[in-house]
Formats: structure tokens, sequence, C-alpha cells
């Protein structure tokens, strides 16, 4: 994940670029670090670079990275003329490249003819079994053609072999969703919470599935996770003040009777906080819908 | 005896400086020779699936507070069961890592390549220093020694009267060879801090990555968690927060 610091130092690279001041190069080789997905910016900005002949012989043998660069870029904004000028130029430069080959795979990919792309990849996978590049570009077909089932079996591979990747986990927790496969979805992020316990956003997935499965149990567990995520977030996500609401008159309902068993009241005040501070915000934010909001907190309690 | 020996300048010039000049270039030569030799290393399938199996048992144990108890112990006995965990290696698959270093041809070649580039130029530098710098007194070491040291600093000079600070060229090289390592870390970039010491205390135990062992240490500690679920703890502190906030 990117910090805070990476970030604010993106947008001030990207604020200055776009306002014609210098730095596109160190703005591209930033971008090219994080691995963040900017292609139209990376394409514009690139392309002005390497169309100039002065500015491109003085990157030296950085030029060929930034052919890379631009080429996935243009593909990922679908011009694919631009790309395909690019991958010729690093075929002429580098014509037994494996890296350049997997560029040539993506290219008919992204031009949407299926099964020469799958034969591109497999030759490319028998040269070396282990590229995780070329694994997950394999499910991003199968996902692109719509067979999610396949998807979900050629990541359930990819992931005996590496199974710390937890980009691998939050595809397929997504992909698991999509399917309502909510249980497999639950083990996919309870993965992600192991890897990554501080990160709100995985709580907050989290408990929405423990929601959806329903059950006492679940409610339970799905009321702790928001709470989890408000810690976490300092109280700031919406989603999970609103989650709590909810949990906490479906666990009412449910338990309606027995009231016996433990509620497991251990923190009782927490919807009624969860309510005043969801109004607080609305009030600041959208004090248009704040009528709905109450009436649909006041339905809540009845029930 | 404290007598204070003057050294000629000479001797700065012709020795301390060139003895060094001449190592760091020889480093530096080394590193592109190895960056030549280096062949790129074809990972073997089930290493990379068992360094991937420790990350995740590790992340398993740093993490096994915030997942359900019941999910906790499925993913252990998943790791740990007898029949066909993860982490389990059967006595008899607890290879000796040395013989399965020189079963594999890349390897041994790897590492072959890697002692060669080490040993020879190390020996070459030695020999040259012994031949051409010694029998006289290079340097004087700023902090007093014992008498201890006067066979392994002083091997040229034949007078047993001279203070043990008055060291040869041999130490000088020793010297330079240890001290280098910060500075070809600068040179060179991170990436090849020609650190020899570090391989030289490598070379004794195993070598690369000791799967077997470090499974068993991974299950172990897997053994003995306490799974004490956290979530509970987060409804109060998460109440408070509102608390806070709506105040």
């Amino acid at each position: 994940m990117v910090t805070k610091t990476e970030e604010r130092e993106l947008n001030q690279l990207e604020n200055q670029v776009e306002n014609g001041g210098g730095g596109v190069w160190e703005y591209l080789c930033l971008v090219r670090k994080l691995k963040v997905r900017r292609s139209e910016m990376v394409l514009k900005h690139g392309l002005s670079i390497l169309n100039d002949p002065g500015k491109r012989s003085s990157l030296g043998p950085d030029e060929w990275t930034l052919y890379e660069q631009v080429a996935v870029a243009a593909m990922d904004c679908q011009s694919l003329a631009v790309a395909q000028n690019c991958i010729k130029v690093l075929q002429k430069k580098f014509p037994e490249s494996k890296r350049v080959g997997k560029l040539e795979a993506l290219l008919i990919e992204a031009k949407g003819m299926w099964e020469e792309a799958e034969k591109a990849y497999s030759i490319l996978l028998e040269d070396n079994p282990l590229d995780q590049v070329i694994h997950k570009r394999k499910v991003a077909m199968a996902k692109a053609q719509g067979k999610p089932s396949l998807a979900i079996e050629r990541l359930n591979k990819y992931l005996e072999v590496f199974m710390a990747d937890h980009d691998a986990w939050r595809e397929l927790a997504e992909i698991y969703v999509s399917l309502q496969m909510y249980k497999q979805a639950a083990f996919c992020y309870e993965e992600l919470i192991l890897s990554q316990p501080t990160l709100p956003l995985y709580h907050l997935a989290y408990a929405d599935i423990l929601y959806t499965i329903g059950g006492l149990e679940n409610l339970i567990a799905a009321r702790k996770y928001y709470a989890a995520t408000i810690d976490l977030t300092g109280g700031k996500s919406t989603r999970a003040l609103l989650g709590i609401c909810l949990c906490g008159s479906a666990i009412a309902q449910l338990s309606r009777g027995r009231n016996k068993e433990d509620k497991d009241m251990a923190a009782p005040e927490l919807q009624s906080l969860a309510a005043t501070a969801l109004e607080k915000e609305y009030k600041q934010k959208a004090p248009a819908k704040l009528n709905l909001l109450t009436s649909a907190l006041r339905s809540l309690k009845m029930s | 005896m404290a007598e204070d020996l003057v050294l000629d300048t000479a001797i700065r010039d012709w020795v301390l400086i060139p003895l060094s000049v001449v190592m760091v270039l020889i480093g530096v030569l080394r590193y592109f020779v190895s960056k030549l030799m280096r062949s790129s290393p074809t990972p073997d399938a089930k290493i990379v699936k068992e360094g991937q199996v420790v990350i995740r048992a590790r992340n398993l144990k740093a993490g096994a507070n915030f997942i359900p108890p019941k999910s906790f112990r499925a993913r252990r006995f998943y790791f740990s069961n007898e029949e066909n965990g993860l982490l389990h290696v059967p006595k008899d698959q607890a290879q000796n890592p040395q013989a399965q270093m020189f079963s594999d041809p890349n390897m041994a070649m790897d590492m072959m390549k890697k002692n060669l580039s080490m040993i020879i130029p190390q020996t070459l530098t030695y020999a040259w220093v012994n031949f051409f710098f010694s029998g006289f007194v290079a340097a004087k070491i700023p902090f007093p020694l014992t008498q201890r040291f006067r066979s392994m600093l002083q091997n040229g000079i034949d007078l047993s009267t001279v203070d043990v600070s008055y060291v040869s060229s041999r130490s000088w090289y020793f010297l330079n060879l240890f001290g280098l390592r910060g500075l070809f870390s600068l040179i060179l970039g991170d990436e090849n801090a020609i650190d020899d010491t570090q391989r030289m205390m490598q070379m004794g135990g195993g070598f690369g990555f000791d799967a077997s062992k470090s499974l068993g240490a991974e299950k172990d500690g897997l053994d003995i968690i306490q799974h004490e679920w956290a979530l509970p703890g987060f409804e109060h502190r998460a109440e408070s927060v509102l608390r806070k906030l709506v105040q």
C-alpha cells in the first residue's frame, strides 16, 4: 500500500506536471515505483517525452523502460496503435526478450483475441513456470471473458503456490462476493485481515460479509468488526456507523425470543452513540438528507 | 617502552595510500566481474511455495487475535496437522542441506563461482602485500595494545622491543579488508556491498534457504499460541472514540 508521504508527493508532482511545470520524468519514475495506475497521465506525458528526440536521448538506457511503461499505459487507455509502435521499437532493440514477449501477449489480450493470447501466455509459462505476472494475466482474461468460475479455479491454483500474495486474496474475495459464495469470501477476508490487521478496509468488508450471511453468531461478530473499523478510522467511516445500527436492530430482532442468552452487551451504548455520530455527520455533510436518516434510524429502533 | 618512533612520510605516500587504492579498485573490479558471471537463478517451485507458506504462517501468528476463534483453529489445523499439514515435515524428508546442495549442479556451480571470486583476489593481494610491503613499520595504532597482538600485527618486524602499537602493512591490509565494506556500499549502491566477512560467516553453516528447519520452527510457534480474540476489546474502544466524537 502506498504511504501517506508517498501519496502526497505523487499528488504534488501530478499537479506540477499538469500545470506545465517540469518534473515529468520524476513523476513517471514515481508512478513506476509505486505501481499506481495513472494510465492517462503516463500516456500523455510519456509520449511527449518519447516523441521529442532531444529529451528521449537524454534519458539514456532508461528510454526502454519508458517505452515499456508507455506501452502498458496505452493498452490501458485502449490506444492500441500507440502500444503497437512502442512494442515494435522494443522488439527491434531486444529481439529475443521474454519481457518484450510479455508485452506482445498483453497486446494480443488487449485486442480481445482470447485464444491466441492464451496460447502466447502458455508458451511464456513454459519457459518460466513461476512467473507471477503471467498467472495473474490468465486470471484477468478468464474474468474478462465472463467466466468467473474459471477465474476462481486459476486463482486458487495460483494461491496454492503463492499464498502470501494479498492482492490475489483480495481479488478472489471480490469474485466470490460477485458470485454470492459468501463463506469462501469470508475466508479470503480473514486471510487479508491476518496479513494486514491495521487496515480498516478489510475489517469493514469482513463485517459486511458476516452481516450478509446472517445468523446470530455472525451478526454479533459483524458488530464487533464494525466496531473495529470505527476504532481504526477514528469514527469517520459512515458505512461502519450504519453497520452498527443495522446489526444492533437485527440482533435485537433475532434474540427477542431468548433474552437470557448472552446478548453480548459488551458495549451497550454503542448503538445509540453510533446513531448520534451519524446524525452529526449528516448535519455537517448532507443536511438535506438528514430527514431520511432520522426516519430510517427511528424505524430501526422500533423493530 | 614508550618511545616515539618517527615514521617517514614516504611510508604514508608509498604504502598506505597505494594499498588502499588498490584494494578499492580490486573490489570494484570484482563487483563487475561477479555481475557478469552471475547466472539468473531459476527458482524451484517447491522452494518458492515453502517460502510463501512460511510467510503465511507468520502472518497467522501475528494476526491470530483478529480473527474468530473457529477460523484460527481451522487454519492452525491446516498448517500443523500430522497427515498433510503444510508445515509438517516427516522425519525422513528433513534432508541434510549440504547433501542437497552438492547434488544440485547449478547450486554447486554458483557457490563455487562466488567462493572463487572472493578467494582469488584476496589471496593475490595478500601475497603481494607480503612480498612488497614486509619488513618495516607501516603505521602506528593510536591506542595501546597488549603484547599478545605482537605476533598478529608485527609479522615482518623482528625487533621484540618495538611497541606493539607500531604495526606492519599486513595489519593495514586486514584493516582495509574489513573497513572498506562501508565504502563499497556507498560507491556501488546498496545492492552489492561486497560483504566478504558476512559471506565468510555464511559459508560455515548450511546454505541458502534451510526449508525444513524454518518450517519446523513455524509449526512449533503456531502450536504454542493461545488464541485470545481481540475484537470484544474493540467494541469498548469504538464506544469511547464515538463518545469523544459526539461530545
